[in-house]
């Protein structure tokens, strides 16, 4: 579904993204982890189009992420919620669709809307929402797009570790029930790990991939996977090759 | 070039009865004082009418204000909305024609820093007097605000949300009217008071240099024949019709930024 063919981005004399390959085929979770500043924003606006590759390609379903764009068939959710103060919940959800020169479906849109908890509060504006409400809003938003990709950029970054957790396994609900592709970048161990089907370790800058987990967790899952030893186990070993050590211990702060 | 989003209004809103009672009785005093001053303190009226002498003009040709005061709101209305739209017009431009914002925009800087009131004589040598040319120094002060304020706003708008827009590929005709204008809205405003208030300015300088109407030409010819009780009922008219027209732009900004005391982030 998302094909990365040796991408290079430069900026003026900054290399941010260096030589990357990458698949993500269709229905997978993949998570990209790295600290902060490494180019994994850089490479997600790329595959998603809003940045040109300097050097290399991005094929979405084969062909140009712009085609992509034009189709609406990706759904980018931001670390900053970008919802619009002046607009409800649920015009915030339409809107998009609407931009995107999709027919409109309010219907579905409430649908949505209750299936993350958010019944009730349809009408409210992003003012009146928690931090955590207004991002599962703007995930609504790129789902009502009825895009194939998602495309997430540290979407939980500014929330609580509580409601972080709990929205964690929350996508991967949607995931499984609304059958996406998703890429999803992060600078935290456990939600990396937790998330995804597979975990591709990023480092920089100049940013490029250096290793990849198969996570080999319960499907579906839920809160009790942080307990898990087999979560404790892979969450130690993304921290290892991360921080470049054996034995770090396994616990969930970061 | 142009300062952060604010302008120097104060913000006051009262609520409560001990927060409206203030304001009122300093008023009271202060025209009570006026009027107790002017009757016990020998002052030749032509220097200090009292208040009830200029109440008094006001009650006894009323006519006189009104027209004088409508051909000053003509002239703020008409001028003012054209060098408003010009304004607005001009920012637009420059936002999406990027040659022209370069070929105009340190022009339009550099001209801001002069007064425009200096500029009323010189329109006189080239468009003479009368209502035109007064409209058009109008226009001209109420111009710069809007343009500048305009071209600020249209500058902060969050690159996030240009983002999310393009990802799905958004008109940009569409993409402009619902993200970048919305964004500008407070800038926008911001603008709209001052030149609202710059033209009411304008439309006193133009009645003392172009026309010989309305309430600054009132002002002028009252102070020349030392008719002082009739200026200052003149200049308390001129306040109430500012104060009117400030009033509809803060209306006008409530409806329109309703969101943006609610938005804490």
């Amino acid at each position: 579904m998302i094909d990365v063919e040796n991408v290079t981005v430069t900026f003026d004399d900054v290399t941010a993204v260096r030589d990357v390959d990458l698949r993500v085929d269709t229905g997978e979770f993949v998570t990209v982890i790295g600290p902060s500043g490494c180019g994994k924003t850089t490479l997600l606006r790329t595959i998603g189009g809003l940045q040109d590759p300097t050097n290399g390609r991005v094929l979405i379903a084969g062909r140009d992420p712009v085609a992509s764009q034009s189709d609406a068939n990706l759904g980018f959710v931001f670390q900053q919620h970008t919802l619009f103060p002046w607009k409800t919940a649920l015009q915030n959800v339409t809107f998009l669709r609407k931009m995107a020169g999709k027919s409109p479906r309010p219907g579905r849109a409430r649908e949505l809307l209750e299936a993350v908890g958010l019944e009730g509060s349809e009408h409210l504006y992003p003012s009146e929402l928690s931090g955590g409400m207004k991002q599962r809003v703007a995930i609504v938003r790129a789902l009502h797009l009825d895009a194939d990709v998602l495309l997430m950029d540290e979407p939980f970054g500014e929330l609580d570790e509580i409601t972080r957790d709990r929205l964690s396994v929350e996508l991967r609900e949607i995931w499984r029930q609304e059958r996406k592709t998703i890429l999803f970048v992060t600078h935290s161990v456990p939600e990396a790990v937790l998330l995804a089907d597979r975990c591709l370790l990023f480092d920089g800058p100049p940013g490029r991939l250096v290793a990849s987990f198969d996570i080999d967790l319960p499907r579906p899952r839920d809160e009790r996977v942080f307990e898990s030893p087999a979560f404790q186990r892979q969450v130690a070993a993304v921290r290892s090759a991360l921080y470049g050590t054996r034995t770090e211990p396994a616990s969930r702060t970061d | 070039m142009v300062g952060p989003r604010d302008d120097d209004s104060v913000e006051w809103s009262a609520t409560r009865i001990e927060d409206v009672l203030p304001p009122i009785v300093a008023v009271v005093v202060l025209v009570g004082g006026w009027a107790l001053f002017t009757a016990f303190a020998s002052v030749p009226s032509f220097l200090l009418p009292s208040p009830i002498a200029v109440a008094g003009r006001l009650a006894g040709n009323p006519e006189l204000y009104a027209t004088n005061a409508l051909a000053t709101l003509e002239r703020v209305v008409y001028g003012g909305a054209i060098g408003i739209v010009g304004g607005f017009a001009l920012a637009v431009a420059v936002t999406f024609v990027r040659p022209l914002r370069y070929a105009v925009l340190p022009y339009i800087v550099t001209v801001r820093v002069l007064p425009k009131i200096a500029i009323a004589p010189a329109l006189l040598i080239y468009f003479g007097t009368g209502r035109t040319t007064s409209l058009i120094f109008v226009a001209a002060i109420a111009f710069f605000p809007t343009a500048l304020s305009t071209i600020a706003g249209l500058e902060r708008v969050d690159r996030r949300y240009a983002d999310l827009l393009r990802s799905v590929d958004a008109n940009p005709i569409r993409t402009f009217y619902a993200v970048e204008l919305r964004f500008a809205l407070p800038d926008i405003v911001s603008g709209l008071k001052q030149s609202v208030t710059l033209a009411v300015v304008g439309a006193v300088v133009a009645e003392w240099v172009v026309v010989d109407d309305g309430l600054g030409a009132l002002v002028l010819v009252a102070s020349e024949n030392l008719l002082t009780d009739v200026m200052l009922a003149a200049l308390v008219i001129l306040l109430v019709e500012g104060l009117a027209l400030y009033g509809l732009v803060v209306l006008l900004e409530r409806r329109l930024l309703w969101y943006a005391s609610a938005e804490s982030d």
